[in-house]
């Protein structure tokens, strides 16, 4: 019995004991929490297509077909990682964030080895669930385009999320902060590289080159980054921001004084409250700054869990255009009567009928609105006081620092300040009837400011000049002007709505800046690239 | 480990063989040895998490092991059996579309784990000790604990990265039904064949991202085995 027993005893302990393999572990998250560090590695692989699988799930949608004939097919197949890593807020807050590492593959000689990198920075999202990595995500159009754009043709893109969105706690997203997100750029850029070597696509490796895009408020952060790398002697390969707001004093300035753009009652509040952690003093309670019908919560309305974010509108969280108030306030100067007129009339509501725009602007006024008369008061008696350049004639930052706490915030944070210019090859791309983020008060300020550079470092392209179709990226104005109509007359047939001529225009306005521009203009980053 | 216990048991059966083959009652105890194909009928929720598209199954594979049990006779009629085997290595098979984006997904081995899975039960055995044949059905519960649990390189490839798997035990029902047929010498054969109830929630972390799904295995075993009884 004694030897059943043992042999019994040694069946059941071989069971036991191989109880105690080993399981197959995964990736591990580092210890460290220093601003810039992989904070899983390796990162997850969301998705992988080849070039052909991709190219196929492109055009399986309109938009996605559209996009192909911009960009052109896929030449690779690309590894879409997420990647999450640590960095800080616009009070040094530490946050993980995450974003996107793009990785092109394939057995074409672009698509593997040495590649170049493209940081790309992401336009404003209203929505914190924002993935930009999120491939399998059929609203993640920008994830797309950029793909489509860049990594199919064989740059390994990387495009942090920003810290506020996603898996990040941050409660905010540090909007238009040229600091705070330069550096989160430059973060993102060190964790994806750290992680390169470990994906399933290790033999695609950083060439050492980097190029530098975004869009809108995303090219902000481009430049930003451009500025910050160029101040640390780092190398950049060349930059292309698009359609941005990089002056801002002059852009808000434009804005407080009757030219609110489409868009703007999203955006206000996210630079608002961006400012407001950043400094402190932008209003001491919201309702300083906010009409009493928008102002609780205000501060932690965006980027909302609401999904989709229209329904802050529904829910009566946000005006969907009233900015301001439609009973235009009276400035007063002191002694200065004939002043005080001027400025009460800059506040009145828009209505000059020679302005195509008109309309538009005159939109952004109503009952109930959503920014105080005392704001715009407050900030046009500083900007008359220190007026930005463009106001007197130049394309400089008021010669004197701003007082009124939001406008100094935006000069603080103009990427004029400090008299920067780029010492590597930038392209600025936009289209000059953009209602979002004016091409003549951003772009223009800019390429006047940047006047006297030496020729060819600072290009400047209208993807849709009234001119018409001149210059090395003809083809891509023509093509930009050309989709143009197409859409206008798509619009007026019954596949397209049926609309009138008048509501197709004004659908072509409301499609400029997020949808129409952003494919030419990323194909123009393309082409500038591909000199270097 | 494993094999110096498939050796060892023979010899230990040996020795039972010449030192108990003299005694003239009933044996009370018996010992099986023999083989136990496994057929999974496994369902499954789709996979479902993060960057997930929908459709993804799993099927898992058949398998076949050493079986060991030990009875305890507690009447003419009634039985107590534990069973078990040496664990399987049990592999899981991805069962959806051809492809995920461009990575192959039907049919490909995407996990491994062994089976520790014993399995106690209450027997009803038909007829006497007197026949020689003897049929009998019995119901119990079935442990299953799932370890050294592997992610393969293609389901690493399919999950975006090294992935980590956990399986909860499960405890469920268990029932058989076979025969036994006496042999000179306190010696048998017996055949068998059961069904137990397997359930637990697979979660696949990748990275941190977790996926899930609740599975049924639906594992039924036929049995074919030698026992020695004393």
């Amino acid at each position: 019995m004694y030897r059943f027993r043992a042999s019994f005893g040694v069946a059941i302990a071989a069971a036991m004991l191989a109880a105690c393999g080993s399981d197959s572990p995964t990736a591990a998250p580092s210890t460290s929490t220093a601003r810039g560090t992989l904070a899983i590695s390796p990162p997850l692989r969301i998705a992988s297509a080849d070039a052909a699988t991709f190219q196929a799930q492109l055009s399986a949608s309109t938009l996605g077909a559209d996009l192909l004939q911009i960009t052109g097919a896929p030449t690779c197949g690309i590894d879409f990682y997420y990647i999450r890593f640590w960095t800080v807020g616009a009070a040094k807050e530490m946050t993980e964030s995450s974003g996107a590492l793009m990785v092109p593959t394939g057995a074409a000689p672009a698509c593997s080895g040495p590649r170049p990198i493209v940081l790309y920075a992401h336009g404003p999202q209203f929505e914190k669930a924002f993935n930009i990595a999120d491939i399998t995500d059929t609203t993640n159009t920008e994830g797309a385009l950029i793909a489509a754009t860049f990594a199919a043709q064989g740059y390994i893109v990387v495009a942090p999320n920003f810290a506020g969105y996603d898996i990040s706690t941050l409660g905010y997203f540090p909007f238009l902060n040229a600091t705070q997100q330069s550096g989160e750029m430059i973060d993102a850029l060190a964790a994806a590289r750290t992680a390169l070597p470990t994906t399933f696509a290790a033999s695609t490796t950083d060439s050492g080159k980097l190029f530098l895009t975004g869009y809108s408020g995303g090219a902000f952060a481009a430049m930003a980054t451009q500025r910050a790398l160029e101040a640390a002697g780092k190398t950049v390969t060349a930059a292309a921001p698009m359609s941005g707001p990089y002056a801002l004093e002059a852009l808000f300035d434009a804005i407080v004084t009757g030219n609110v753009d489409l868009g703007s009652t999203l955006f206000a509040p996210l630079v608002t409250t961006s400012y407001q952690h950043a400094y402190g003093n932008i209003y001491s309670v919201t309702t300083d700054f906010y009409s009493a019908t928008y102002a609780t919560g205000i501060d932690t309305l965006l980027p909302t869990t609401t999904t989709p974010y229209t329904a802050l509108f529904q829910r009566g969280l946000l005006p969907e255009t009233a900015l301001f108030d439609s009973t235009t306030p009276v400035v007063t100067v002191p002694g200065d009567p004939m002043l005080s007129a001027e400025l009460t009339a800059l506040l009145a509501v828009p209505s000059n009928p020679a302005n195509p725009l008109t309309p538009l602007f005159a939109e952004g006024f109503g009952t109930p609105y959503l920014i105080n008369n005392s704001v715009r008061v407050g900030y046009t008696l500083d900007a008359a006081a220190n007026p930005d350049g463009t106001a007197t004639g130049s394309a400089s930052l008021a010669a004197v620092a701003p007082t009124y706490p939001l406008r100094l915030a935006l000069y603080t944070n103009d990427l004029r300040n400090g008299s920067w210019a780029p010492n590597s090859p930038t392209l600025m791309c936009g289209g000059e009837n953009d209602p979002t983020v004016f091409f003549s008060v951003d772009t223009g300020t800019m390429a006047a400011f940047w006047s006297t550079l030496p020729a060819g470092l600072v290009t400047v392209l209208d993807v849709d000049p009234a001119a018409g179709p001149s210059g090395p990226f003809a083809a891509i104005q023509a093509g930009f002007q050309a989709s143009q109509a197409q859409e206008f007359a798509f619009l007026q047939t019954a596949a397209g709505g049926g609309l009138s001529a008048a509501a197709a225009k004004q659908q072509l306005v409301e499609e400029y800046h997020g949808t129409s521009v952003p494919p030419f203009c990323s194909l123009a980053a393309r082409t500038f690239f591909s000199q270097f | 480990m494993t094999k110096f216990a498939l050796r060892a048991l023979p010899v230990a059966l040996l020795t039972l063989t010449a030192s108990l083959a003299r005694a003239d009652q009933i044996p009370n105890n018996t010992v099986r040895i023999g083989e136990y194909w496994v057929f999974y009928h496994v369902s499954a929720d789709d996979i479902s998490g993060p960057y997930v598209p929908p459709g993804l199954n799993l099927d898992v594979g058949n398998v076949h092991t050493p079986y060991f049990a030990y009875l305890r006779r507690l009447s003419t009629h009634f039985t107590a059996e534990l069973a078990f085997g040496i664990p399987p290595l049990t592999k899981t098979y991805g069962r959806g579309p051809a492809t995920v984006g461009s990575i192959p997904y039907n049919g490909q081995e995407i996990s491994t784990a062994r089976w520790f899975a014993p399995t106690a039960l209450i027997e009803y055995v038909f007829f006497d000790e007197s026949h020689r044949l003897r049929p009998y059905i019995g119901v119990g519960v079935n442990y299953t604990k799932l370890y050294d649990r592997d992610s393969t390189a293609a389901g690493n490839a399919l999950s975006g990265g090294p992935t980590s798997l956990s399986l909860p035990v499960s405890v469920g029902v268990a029932g058989t039904a076979g025969v036994s047929y006496r042999l000179p010498h306190n010696w048998s054969v017996m055949a068998s064949y059961s069904a137990s109830q397997v359930r637990s929630r697979l979660t696949a972390d990748t990275a941190g991202v977790l996926r899930t799904t609740e599975i049924s295995f639906g594992p039924q075993t036929l049995v074919i085995a030698a026992g020695f009884s004393f």
